[in-house]
């Protein structure tokens, strides 16, 4: 007779992650290089009662539960910054940076310089070229990356450019099972090894927004909303009927 | 329901969004000043379900796993140093740089600042200062009753002395360059510090190994650019109230759990 609470609660709580993720993608609307994850859903089934105490066959009861979440590797929009160290990737490839924990992805191209001359990412980590990190001389200037990801520069007086290194683009066979580490960064499981890329393009001054897109995200974040307050609803209901039954059926009358 | 804290980060990443922009706006004019941007990171995964996961002894493994985020973070405001474009001032020491660098300026303590704000003046004892009357480095002194004073692309200036008809060289106005410019610390009044990040200064001359050259009643303008701030003003406003119904629709569905209760 508990069925209705407990699948209702299966539900609620599946609901709130739900939510969760919502309010995750709706928080980094504005974070470069940011992919959105979306809920899936699996029935999980589980008999009521043992089939001897029913004439008829007793059904199976049908709870909700969250089998994963799946990142959305769509594209993002690009935009135009100007600013010479800002890559956007046009495909499917990743950059490879270093960091204490080894070897990470990312998408969000808002690099920097840091005091050694090396081109790092915005939290201070190498970004890897073809042969280690990237390193500028303390003369340089005019920074160029090609489509290729060749980064070239003008040393001093020269007028004639200097290969600065290639920055290495990688992409992943399944991409989703790629581990979200935060900070901008995936990290690669067991099974998805990094492949070369030399389809996808580097965009010197671009960077890619965030792919969520947030008018799916607030009518997903509404239906959310709406479910929720129907189970509770439904709920309440069952729990009037409890009541009724109680009420009425140990009314002994006088 | 962690959804609201979630957007609560996302809600104070926006308001420091809107800060950083509307800095720029406010120094759209302000001589030799250089925009910033705010740049966020999402926050750390709770991996629910893990990603890759053995699902049965024969080695299948979990296509998917179930990552809940726990919202974003500003990682920086890093500092855009893109040059700006010149205005003419027809004032003698005007100067502005173009290309790579920074004047130098020493501060009454002795310390050294830079900066890109080429608009300097003559303070009574005939040396070239900054608009705080500090002295541009190295210190050079006009002297009085000379004119036409020039400035060259190398930062030499020159002047007529009086019952003189050939120039004279007074000095030569230096600049400094750092291997990570967006690395340094800004104090204000245009000024910047070095810092641990930006690397140690490097003194030189203008026009020469990559050296800007520097350009005599000329300002370097703000690199600000209005349409680019306005729609990044707009984007930033409506990311903070979707944010913010992210919190009343959470607030709705612990509401409506609380409701059972009677």
């Amino acid at each position: 007779m508990e069925n209705t609470l407990l699948v209702g609660l299966s539900r609620q709580m599946v609901l709130e992650r739900q939510m969760d993720v919502v309010a995750n993608n709706v928080a980094n609307v504005t974070t470069n290089g940011y992919k959105a994850d979306k809920s899936l859903f699996a029935e999980y089934l589980k008999s009521g009662a043992h089939e001897d105490n029913f004439v008829g066959k007793d059904r199976a009861v049908s709870y909700v539960l969250d089998s994963g979440t799946f990142k959305d590797f769509s594209q993002g929009p690009t935009e135009l910054t100007k600013n010479p160290l800002d890559v956007a990737i046009d495909g499917a490839g990743f950059l490879v940076v270093q960091t204490p924990a080894g070897e990470r992805y990312t998408r969000d191209g808002g690099l920097q310089i840091n005091n050694q001359g090396q081109l790092v990412t915005a939290a201070g980590d190498q970004v890897l070229g073809g042969s280690g990190p990237i390193v500028f001389q303390p003369t340089d200037h005019d920074v160029s990356i090609a489509a290729d990801g060749n980064i070239t520069v003008l040393e001093g007086i020269n007028r004639i450019d200097s290969v600065r290194g290639k920055l290495r683009l990688v992409s992943f066979a399944q991409a989703q099972a790629l581990l979200k580490e935060g900070s901008n960064l995936y990290s690669a499981g067991t099974g998805t090894a990094a492949q070369p890329d030399i389809v996808s393009k580097v965009r010197q001054g671009f960077v890619e927004k965030s792919n969520v897109n947030s008018v799916a995200e607030m009518s997903r974040m509404i239906e959310v909303t709406r479910a929720y307050t129907q189970i509770s609803t439904l709920l309440q209901q069952q729990s009037d009927l409890h009541k009724t039954a109680i009420e009425k059926l140990a009314d002994v009358p006088a | 329901m962690r959804a609201l804290y979630t957007a609560a980060t996302g809600m104070a990443a926006q308001e420091l969004n809107v800060q950083v922009i509307s800095n720029n706006i406010a120094n759209m004019r302000t001589t030799g000043y250089k925009k910033q941007r705010a740049a966020f990171q999402d926050l750390i995964y709770d991996h629910v379900r893990r990603v890759g996961a053995q699902a049965s002894d024969q080695g299948t493994v979990l296509p998917v796993g179930v990552d809940i985020g726990g919202g974003v973070k500003t990682v920086g405001t890093p500092r855009l140093m893109s040059q700006g474009t010149l205005a003419q001032t027809g004032n003698d020491l005007d100067i502005a740089i173009r290309g790579e660098g920074f004047f130098k300026i020493q501060m009454p303590d002795g310390t050294f600042t830079y900066t890109r704000d080429g608009s300097f003046q003559m303070d009574a004892t005939g040396r070239v200062v900054n608009a705080q009357g500090n002295p541009v480095q190295p210190t050079i002194t006009i002297p009085q009753n000379s004119s036409g004073l020039a400035i060259n692309a190398q930062g030499q200036v020159t002047v007529t002395l009086p019952g003189s008809t050939t120039p004279t060289t007074v000095g030569q106005i230096g600049l400094t360059r750092f291997i990570n410019k967006a690395g340094l610390q800004p104090i204000g009044d245009n000024l910047f510090t070095d810092t641990p990040a930006s690397g140690a200064p490097q003194d030189g001359i203008a026009n020469v190994d990559g050296y800007g050259d520097m350009q005599q009643s000329n300002l370097e303008q703000a690199n600000v650019e209005a349409v680019s701030e306005i729609s990044d003003l707009i984007a930033a406003q409506r990311a903070y109230e979707m944010n913010a119904k992210v919190v009343s629709a959470a607030d709705q569905m612990l509401q409506s759990t609380s409701a059972l209760f009677r």
